[in-house]
C-alpha cells in the first residue's frame, strides 16, 4: 500500500520536477530560428564605402553575414578577430559583409576604423534586414552557401576557428541545423 | 442521500471556481477597418523577441518600433493579418507568437492547466466520499461490537503475556482501533477502485472476525467505572464525525465562502490582465485602492480646491477635470478651470469655462468673480463687468476682498479707466490681454557641420525651456517632428507641459534631436544643444544655438 502510494506520489512529482527543470536550465532569451536551410532572404545595403551590395549578386560565393552595433560589447571583442579571418579567407570565394544595425552611421563609420575593418560594412538603416534574419542578440552570425542558402546560423562571438571552419562547410554546401552560441548582446 | 447532496455542492462550488479562468482573452476575429487598430492587434499577439513576456505593441524597444513599423506598412500593402503573422513566423519561428500553435510540446501548455484542474476535482471527490465514510463507518463499528460473530483465531500476543486487565483492555481498545482504521483503508482503497472485489471481501471478512473477537474479549472484561467513563468521550469523536454532514449550514457557509473566494479571485484576475489605460494605472486600476473617486465628487472638489491653494495647478486640474467627467455641469469644477485657464493666458478658455459655470449656477460666486475680472481685465465689456461684480460683491462677506472689488467696480464706472485695472493681490490675476497671444522666445537651431550628414531623418527635435538649470521638470516642450535645419522655432506659453502654468521669467533654453523620438531614452546618434548665454528672458528673440552629438 504505502509502495503504491510512493509510486504514485513520484509519478506526479518527477515529471513536474523536470518540467520546472527544463524551463529553468533554458536561456529564456534564446529564440531558435526556422531559417537555417532555407534560401536566404535577399536585401541590399549601401556600404560605408557609398558602393551598394545586393545579396543576390554574391550567388556562386560563400557569403559570412555578420550583425553588429558599435554599442555591443561581445561586437567589438570580436571585431578585430574579424578583420584577421577575412584577411585569411578573402581569396577563397568567401565574402564578408558587416550589417550594422540599431545604431548611427557615424558610429558605424567610426568603429569600422578603429578596427580598421576592410571587409564591406553597411548600416541598416531601418532595420528590415535585421528582421529579415530574425536577429534578436548580436553578435549574430549566417553563412550562405553559394546556392543561397543559410547553411549555419551563430548567435554571440564566433571564434576564427569557426568561422573557418564552417566556412568551408558551406562552400561544400554542408548544413548545421544546430546553431552555433557565444557571448552575445541581446539588442534594443 | 447525503453524499449526493455534498457531490452536488462540491461540483456546483467547484465549477463557479473554476469558470472565472477558464474564458482566455480572445482576439477579436474580425479585424478593425482601421490600419492603426489592426496594426495594434496583430502588434498584440506578437511577442517582442527582445523583452520578456512583453507584446510588440506594448514594448517601447527599438525592435518592437521597428517590426510595428513594419506591420504597418504590410497592411499598408494589402497583406491580410493571417500573412502578417506568418511572415514574423517565418523569421523567429513559433517562438514570436504569444498564443503558440497547440502542437508538440506546446500542447503540453494548453493541456496542463485543464489536466490540473480535473486533477483537483478528483482529488477533490475522493477526500469527500472519504469523509462520508469515515461518518458511516463510525456507525458500522458500534453496530458491530454488539453483534458477536463467531470467533475466529487470531490469538492476540497479549494472550501469551500475563497482564492485568486494565493493561489488556486498553490492548483490546487499541487493536480495535487499529481493526476500524484498517477498515477504513481498504473500503477507501475498494472505492477508488485499487482492490479487486474479490480481495475487499475477504480482508473484510478477516477485519470483520477479528473485530468480533475483540469486540468479545473487551465485553468479557469486568467492566469497570473507567471503561464507562472513558467510553463516553470516545463516542464524542465518533459523534461529531456523524454531525458533520447533518449540518447543512456549515456547508452551505463553505460553500459561499468558496463562491465568493472564487468571484473575487475572478474578478482581481480580470482587473489585473486587463490592457492599463495609463502609465498611472495600477494592477487593480482604482477598484481596491479607491484613492480617485473613492470619496465622490465632493471630496474630490475638495482635493481639487485644496491642490488649487497649493498652486499644485496639475493636481487640482486632474481632480476638476475627474469631477466633470462624472457631472459635466459641476460650476464649482468649471469656476476653477476658467479661474486656472485665465491664469495661463487662454482667456477664451476660462471665459467659456466661466459661461459654463454660470449656465449650471447663474449665481455661482467664484465663476462671477472670476468672469467679472477676467472682463475688467482685458476690457472688453466694462459693463457686463461691472454686472457681474455688482452681483458677487452682494454675496462677499464684508472684509478687503470686498472692498477691493467694490473699488473696482467704482473704477469700472469710469469708462476712461476701464482698460487698467490692478487685479487683486490675493487672488490669481489673469495676464493683459497684450499677452493674450502668448509670451514666446524665438531663435534658430541649427547642427554643427560635422554632424550635418548623420542627422536621421525619422528623429524628433524637443526644444525645452526649464525655469531652472539642473534637474526638474521642463516648464516647456516643443516637439517637432523630422525636423529641417536650420530651424526656425517659437516656443511660448502654449508649448507649456502643465496646462495652469505661466511661460514667463528667465528660463534654460535647450534642445535634443532624439533618434526613437522617446526622450527618456539615450541613444547614440542623438544630438544636444543649449544656449550659451542661459537664462534668457520671455520674449527674446535670436536665441540661436547649435546642437552636436551627446558625449
Amino acid at each position: 500500500m504505502a509502495l503504491r502510494r510512493l509510486i504514485i506520489t513520484l509519478a506526479v512529482i518527477v515529471p513536474l520536477v523536470a518540467l520546472l527543470a527544463y524551463g529553468f536550465f533554458r536561456d529564456p532569451r534564446y529564440i531558435p530560428s526556422p531559417l537555417v536551410g532555407r534560401p536566404a532572404p535577399t536585401f541590399s545595403v549601401k556600404l560605408f564605402n557609398g558602393e551598394k551590395v545586393n545579396l543576390a549578386d554574391l550567388r556562386g560565393k560563400v557569403v559570412f553575414i555578420n550583425f553588429w552595433a558599435s554599442w555591443c560589447p561581445p561586437c567589438i571583442a570580436e571585431a578585430k578577430e574579424l578583420e584577421a579571418t577575412w584577411q585569411r579567407l578573402k581569396d577563397q570565394g568567401v565574402v564578408f559583409l558587416g550589417i550594422e544595425i540599431q545604431d548611427t552611421e557615424v558610429n558605424g563609420r567610426a568603429f569600422v576604423d578603429k578596427f580598421g575593418l576592410t571587409y564591406p560594412n553597411g548600416a541598416d538603416a531601418n532595420g528590415r534586414i535585421a528582421i529579415d534574419y530574425g536577429v534578436w542578440g548580436i553578435p549574430e552570425s549566417f553563412f550562405i552557401d553559394p546556392d543561397g542558402r543559410i547553411v549555419y546560423k551563430h548567435v554571440g562571438g564566433i571564434g576564427a576557428e569557426i568561422l573557418a571552419a564552417k566556412a568551408a562547410e558551406a562552400r561544400e554546401r554542408i548544413m548545421t541545423t544546430k546553431e552555433g552560441k557565444g557571448d552575445y548582446q541581446s539588442i534594443r | 442521500m447525503k453524499s449526493a447532496q455534498l457531490k452536488r455542492i462540491f461540483f456546483g462550488v467547484l465549477f463557479l471556481l473554476l469558470t472565472p479562468h477558464l474564458p482566455t482573452h480572445s482576439l477579436p476575429a474580425a479585424a478593425p477597418p482601421d490600419i492603426e487598430e489592426q496594426t495594434r492587434a496583430i502588434a498584440a499577439e506578437l511577442r517582442c523577441p527582445v523583452c520578456q513576456n512583453l507584446s510588440v505593441a506594448d514594448s517601447p524597444s527599438e525592435l518592437a518600433q521597428e517590426m510595428r513599423a513594419l506591420v504597418r506598412e504590410q497592411l499598408e500593402q494589402g497583406k491580410s493579418p493571417e500573412e502578417i503573422r506568418k511572415f514574423f513566423v517565418s523569421k523567429y519561428g513559433d517562438w514570436v507568437l504569444l498564443a503558440p500553435p497547440a502542437k508538440g510540446f506546446n500542447l503540453l501548455l494548453w493541456l496542463l492547466p485543464a489536466i490540473g484542474a480535473l486533477i483537483g476535482l478528483l482529488l477533490v471527490i475522493v477526500v469527500t466520499r472519504r469523509w462520508v465514510k469515515r461518518s458511516s463507518d463510525g456507525r458500522l463499528t458500534t453496530a458491530m461490537e454488539a453483534a458477536a460473530p463467531p470467533a475466529v483465531p487470531r490469538a492476540p500476543e497479549a494472550a501469551d503475556v500475563p497482564m492485568d486487565v486494565d493493561s489488556q483492555r486498553d490492548f483490546y481498545r487499541r487493536e480495535r482501533e487499529r481493526i476500524e482504521a484498517e477498515g477504513k483503508e481498504i473500503e477507501f482503497d475498494f472505492q477508488s477502485g485499487k482492490l479487486s472485489e474479490a480481495d475487499y471481501t475477504a480482508m473484510r471478512r478477516r477485519l470483520d472476525s477479528e473485530a468480533a473477537v475483540t469486540g468479545q474479549k473487551l465485553a468479557s472484561m469486568p467492566s469497570s467505572p473507567a471503561p464507562a467513563q472513558k467510553r463516553a468521550p470516545e463516542k464524542k469523536p465518533a459523534a461529531g464525525g456523524e454531525r458533520r454532514p447533518l449540518k447543512t449550514w456549515q456547508l452551505a457557509a463553505g460553500a459561499v465562502f468558496l463562491l465568493l473566494l472564487g468571484l473575487s479571485l475572478g474578478v482581481v484576475l480580470m482587473q489585473a490582465t486587463r490592457p492599463r489605460a495609463s502609465e498611472q494605472d495600477t494592477i487593480t486600476g482604482d477598484f481596491l485602492t479607491g484613492t480617485p473617486g473613492s470619496g465622490g465628487g465632493d471630496a474630490l472638489l475638495a482635493q481639487g480646491r485644496a491642490a488649487f491653494e497649493k498652486r499644485d495647478y496639475g493636481q487640482a486640474i486632474e481632480m476638476f477635470k475627474k469631477v466633470l467627467a462624472a457631472d459635466p455641469n459641476n460650476p464649482e469644477a468649471h469656476a476653477y478651470m476658467g479661474l486656472m485657464l485665465a491664469q495661463a493666458g487662454h482667456t477664451d478658455g476660462a471665459l467659456s469655462a466661466f459661461d459654463r459655470a454660470l449656465a449650471a449656477d447663474p449665481n455661482f460666486p467664484v465663476a462671477l468673480w472670476g468672469k467679472g475680472m477676467l472682463l475688467a481685465q482685458n476690457g472688453g465689456d466694462p459693463r457686463e463687468a461691472r454686472r457681474l461684480l455688482e452681483k458677487v460683491s452682494t454675496m462677499m462677506p464684508n472684509g478687503p476682498e470686498k472692498s477691493e472689488v467694490e473699488k473696482l467696480i467704482a473704477e469700472l464706472g469710469k469708462p476712461a479707466a476701464a482698460g487698467n485695472v490692478a487685479a487683486p493681490a490675493k487672488k490669481p490675476a489673469p495676464p493683459p490681454v497684450a499677452q493674450a497671444a502668448g509670451p514666446a522666445i524665438q531663435g534658430v537651431i541649427d547642427v554643427d557641420t560635422k554632424s550635418k550628414t548623420s542627422v536621421d531623418p525619422q528623429a524628433v527635435l524637443f526644444i525645452i525651456a526649464k525655469s531652472t538649470s539642473g534637474a526638474g521638470p521642463p516648464l516647456a516642450v516643443k516637439r517637432i517632428a523630422a525636423p529641417k535645419f536650420p530651424l526656425n522655432y517659437t516656443i511660448g506659453s502654449e508649448d507649456v507641459m502643465m496646462p495652469g502654468s505661466v511661460f514667463s521669467g528667465k528660463l534654460f533654453i535647450s534642445a535634443r534631436l532624439d533618434k526613437d523620438g522617446n526622450i527618456a531614452t539615450k541613444e547614440p546618434g542623438n544630438l544636444a544643444g543649449e544656449y550659451k548665454k542661459n537664462p534668457v528672458d520671455v520674449g527674446a528673440k535670436k536665441i540661436d544655438f547649435l546642437l552636436e552629438p551627446l558625449k
